[in-house]
């Protein structure tokens, strides 16, 4: 199960494409379910209006711990395909700065393993963001 | 022996440097080499409890034994998404 899941991570400084996510999605006529999530940056932090977000990432140990993320859902969920993009950089409000696609043959493994990634990368996954007022 | 010490995040506020480089001596834990830092930079010492640590790409513990070469980064709670 776990060495057929496909993986795509990009972390990027330039501007999330749902639409063309989207087109390039791929599916096996086993698979049923995708969930897809997009984190897009609040103009209220913390009860304060604000601009942007600047995102920074110690990329090369990002890369590592969502690699090890990846792995850890594929031993979890029988995904046929998971896909995420986080933005780095400075991202303004109403702009998306994550972006995550999990295709399963069934909706109940998507949604868990969509919302175990999220939950997983906010503690493991070193990336911080510094507001802009 | 000596390493070389990455501060992400705000910790480079705390710091006032990215990166810097360590003298330890040969057996040093990360722990040992975590007071050290705190010592020579105070502020960082109200992060104490929270400091997330790492050698290479791997988070480590305290009592992880570092080695010639190593690359040590300090860093606060990650916030990604």
């Amino acid at each position: 199960m776990e060495c057929r899941m496909k993986k795509q991570l990009t972390i990027t400084t330039e501007t999330i494409n749902e639409t063309d996510l989207i087109a390039t999605r791929t599916m096996s006529v086993g698979m049923g379910a995708v969930v897809s999530f997009l984190g897009v940056v609040r103009g209220i932090e913390e009860g304060k209006a604000i601009s942007a977000i600047d995102y920074e990432a110690f990329e090369k140990m990002a890369q590592h711990q969502f690699n090890l993320l990846f792995e850890e859902m594929a031993k979890r969920w029988p995904i046929e395909s998971v896909r995420l993009v986080h933005r780095i950089g400075v991202v303004k409000i109403n702009e998306p700065s994550l972006w995550v696609e999990i295709v399963t043959p069934h909706r109940g493994e998507a949604f868990a393993a969509c919302q175990w990634l999220i939950d997983e990368m906010k503690r493991v996954v070193p990336i911080w963001k510094k507001t802009i007022d | 022996m000596l390493v070389t010490v990455h501060f992400y995040s705000y910790f480079r506020e705390l710091t006032g440097c990215g990166e810097i480089n360590e003298t330890l001596h040969s057996g040093d834990t990360l722990g040992v080499l975590h007071d050290q830092l705190m010592a020579r930079f105070p502020r960082l010492v109200t992060m104490r409890k929270s400091t997330l640590l790492a050698v290479g790409v791997e988070y480590q513990t305290r009592d992880y034994v570092l080695r010639d070469g190593d690359e040590v980064s300090l860093f606060p709670p990650v916030q990604g998404g």
